[in-house]
Parts: C-alpha cells; structure tokens; sequence
C-alpha cells in the first residue's frame, strides 16, 4: 500500500475531508453529491500525467462514468494568460488570480454539475498545485487557502513525489527549452534559466511536502516503474471508490 | 501640508521587508514584493452606483487638482492592461459564472493596483478611483458569495485614504442612465439574477440589493456619504472642501475650464 499513515480512512466514501483545522468553511457545501474526485499532484517530472492516463484508460475500458480535466485548460482566460506571460504582466498575485478564475469557470461549468451528475471526475492537477507554486511566488498562504474555498475537496489525493534530481532530469531531457515563467524567472532566482527552473521546482516541492498531512496526500514513490506504480493506484482505488457506483446503467425496465 | 505615509507613521519603526504582513494601509496583508509603507501619495475613492455622478466628478476634480499642482492618476473597473478586454468580451456572452467574474474582476483589479496606483503612490500622484473594490464586494454579495470570502479576497488592497459613497436612489439612477443612454444595461439591472422580467423591476430591485450592501460597506469601512441627486456644484464644493482638507490645499475655489463648463450642472 502507498502510504497508510496519511490516509483519511473512514472519511472518504461518507462525510467531507476537512483541509486544516485553519481551513474556513467552503463556499459552496463540498458533499451532498453522488461523483467522486481523484486528483493526482506532484512536480514536473513526477511521472503524475503517465499515472492518471494510465488510471483514465482502466476506467474507461471497464466503462465507468469519468470525466477528465486538467489544470489550465479553460478557453476562457486563454487569451488573458497568453498576453500576460509574453509581455510579461504577471505578477505573483495576478498569476495566481488568473489560474484561479481559470480553475473557477472549470469548477462551476463541468467539474461541480459532473460530481452531482454521479461522474467520476479525474483531474491532473488540482488546487494544491496553486497553493505550491504561488507560496513558492511568495503568495501568502491565508489568501491562497482563502480564495480556493469554493473547490470540492477531492476523495483522493494522489502525490507523485520523485526526488528533484529525478524529475528535474526528466523536464530537461524531454523539453530543451524552458518558458519565462515555467522557470521562475519573475523571481530573480538565477539568471540561467536551466537553474532557476531547479531553484523554483525544489520550493514548490517542499511546498508539496507541508501539505502531506494537513490535506491528506497519498503519497506514491515517483522512481518505482510504471507498470507497479499504477497497480498501487488502482488498488488503492478500488479500495477506497465503490467503483459499481460508476459502472454504466444497465437498461432500466420501462415501467408498466 | 499633506502627510505622507512614512510621516504617519513612527519614523523609528524598523522597516519590514516581510512581504505578508499587515499595515496601516492595507487589510491584512501586502502584496507579496511591495512594502506599502515607503510610498506616500493620497488615494481617494468615490463610489456609487451608474448615475450617480462620479464620472463627472472625476472629471472636474482631476481639473482643480492639476489646477493646485498635484499630479492626479485615475483608475477604474475593467480599465486593466492584463484582463480588461477579455472582461468586456465575457460580458457580452452572458455565460459566465458568478464566481469566474468574480475572480476575473479581481484579477483586473490587483493588475491596476500594482501597475498603476503603487507607481503613481510611490510618485507623490493622488490617485482618483472611479469605484473600488467595494464595488466588486457589493456585487459579489448580492449574488450570494460569501462577504468574507470576499474580504479576503481584497486583503492586500491598500485602503484609500478618503472613500466618498454618491447616494441616490435607484429610481434617479434609472432616470440618469436612460437620460444619457437610453437603455438600461444588463449587468447594471441584475438581469442575470432572474428577479424580474421587467427591467426597470429588476433595475429597482438589484441596485436596492446593491444599496444595502453599501450601507453595510460604508459603516464599517468609514466612507463618507453624500447625497448625489444634490446639483453637480454642490456635490463638487463638498468634495474639494474635504479632499482640500486632507491634502492641506488653503484656497478651495474652482470654476471649470471651458472645457468642463457644460458639466457644470
């Protein structure tokens, strides 16, 4: 099993995971609906995406009900991120309030009416990708947990975690050119890109790391292989999902 | 002679460079990089619903301010470099969600606070807002989001150092906008708040929602009230008497520029 200590054990399949004691109440009630969340975070090159498409694709096969969404995907504010990062406009707060609109339009319009549709919602990335990287921008943590309020807390959290060195080697080899902000370049880190890219990945790590507990990460060992990686998840989500739950309807009998 | 910030407050006092940490000037936090004590400056608000008069305000006081020798900056909703345009655009289709406007509203609001009036403050300006977040909050809250979800929200803004509120009633606005444009707009009824099909109904019903909100506002933030169905020169004398005030401007005597003149109502 991933990691037994961190798990939130009875909580999952009945009543709301609370985030910290500190965590105000939600916006919007975060239950009260028949879906179920899996989230999957980590850093780049943690091997997370190959993870949940992995997951995606067992699903889809058996023919659950699923809906797939990542972070930043959203039409909506396309343009407005775009035209912030090539003129270079962003600043850790507007950075952080565009991603969450982003996020908010993705909530409102699929991810909430899915979970209360009875779907089985996958996302790459959820909001403790926000919380890593913007305290790592220097955001304060009060306001970041403060303006995600209105997100459903996830039924399971799975965090990809793979030593800097691993996953840092795995983004340079793959991706030979690092973006502006991608890299932290807005925080005068280094001025090589390669090393602020480094610098920047290792604090939202340590980011990722204070959450483990307080929002109840299941934690999955970034170096094992794939094929064992995904046994894990799998399990794990059979164990803690009543997947029949999912499963597709069977013809209902028309009523005399 | 006016103050500013830094003589406010104890001069001794060891300068933070903790980037969140509560001041005077702001609500709770400072925005992450800005130590909003080593700039003075002078920011004053005026607030009030379409109709009320303070664009023609603004107008006028810019003029008498410029007129004394003060350098003046204006600032306003939707008027952000980052998201302005893509606002208006999501405006016009009607289909966004509350809490995405919301935070796109806030996200053109941070943008001109940090690129516009935290350059200006930290330049001696007196930055004139043609609404603030109040505004934001009022609208947010008659659509059912949380007030101090909302407050939070709004933590690192700077509080201004005066806050006029324009009062009138709902139906003067009415009356004022459909005057000017003949047409009542469909954010500025709550058309998407489904509370009549009758627009001038909804009209009336959505700026009583909004009024209230103010009312809460303006007690616990300090603002100072004015009637705005008074003429626009007696709006405008009140004005100066307390911007002058504040600013330690000894002669408060205006007359518009003919450029003005017919605003002169």
């Amino acid at each position: 099993m991933a990691n037994e200590s961190v798990t939130a054990t009875e909580s999952t399949a009945a009543g709301p995971i609370e985030l910290t004691s500190a965590t105000p109440p939600v916006l919007e009630p975060a239950r009260g609906y028949p879906g179920a969340l899996i989230v999957v975070e980590g850093i780049d090159g943690s091997g997370k995406s190959t993870q949940l498409y992995l997951l995606k694709r067992w699903l889809e096969i058996g023919g659950y009900r699923l809906h797939f969404t990542e972070w930043n995907s959203s039409p909506l504010v396309k343009s407005a991120t775009r035209r912030g990062k090539q003129r270079r406009l962003l600043t850790p707060t507007t950075f952080s309030l565009l991603h969450a609109a982003d996020f908010a339009d993705r909530c409102e319009r699929q991810i909430l009416p899915l979970l209360h549709s009875g779907y089985l919602v996958l996302a790459d990335r959820y909001i403790y990708t926000a919380f890593a990287r913007d305290v790592a921008r220097n955001c304060s943590q009060r306001w970041l947990r403060n303006l995600y309020r209105f997100a459903p807390v996830p039924d399971i959290t799975f965090y990809f975690r793979a030593p800097l060195d691993v996953a840092v080697n795995r983004i340079m080899s793959g991706r030979p050119k690092l973006k502006y902000y991608e890299a932290g370049m807005d925080l005068n880190l280094s001025l090589d890109r390669a090393e602020s890219f480094r610098i920047f990945q290792g604090r939202i790590l340590a980011q990722y790391d204070e959450m483990i507990e307080s929002d109840k990460f299941v934690v999955m060992d970034g170096t094992l292989p794939v094929n064992k990686l995904q046994m894990q998840m799998r399990h794990f989500v059979k164990s803690r999902i009543e997947l029949s739950r999912f499963a597709p309807k069977k013809a209902a009998r028309r009523p005399r | 002679m006016k103050k500013s910030r830094a003589d406010r407050t104890n001069g001794n006092a060891p300068k933070s460079i903790v980037s969140a940490g509560a001041s005077p000037r702001n609500y709770g936090l400072s925005l992450p990089g800005v130590n909003d004590e080593e700039f003075g400056g002078s920011l004053i608000v005026i607030e009030g619903m379409d109709g009320s008069g303070r664009s023609t305000q603004i107008s006028l006081l810019t003029e008498w301010l410029e007129s004394e020798g003060f350098a003046v900056q204006t600032m306003g909703l939707r008027r952000s470099g980052l998201v302005a345009k893509d606002i208006d655009a999501l405006l016009a289709e009607n289909t966004i969600t509350r809490m995405t406007l919301t935070l796109m509203y806030a996200t053109d609001f941070y943008d001109q606070l940090e690129h516009r009036i935290i350059p200006a403050l930290r330049s001696d300006f007196v930055v004139l807002a043609d609404r603030y977040f109040y505004t934001l909050i009022a609208r947010a809250a008659a659509r059912g989001i949380q007030r101090d979800y909302l407050h939070g929200l709004y933590e690192m803004a700077l509080r201004p150092d005066l806050t006029f509120w324009l009062n009138v009633r709902p139906e003067a606005a009415f009356e004022r906008e459909f005057r000017k444009s003949h047409t009542i707009s469909y954010w500025e009824s709550g058309r998407d708040m489904s509370l009549s099909n009758d627009l001038f109904q909804s009209f009336i019903m959505y700026q009583a929602k909004m009024k209230k909100e103010f009312e809460a506002l303006a007690e616990k933030q300090g603002f100072i009230a004015m009637d705005g169905e008074a003429s626009v020169a007696a709006v405008n004398t009140e004005l100066r008497k307390r911007i002058a005030a504040h600013l330690g401007i000894q002669r408060t005597h205006y007359r518009p520029s003919a450029a003005l003149a017919s605003l002169w109502r």
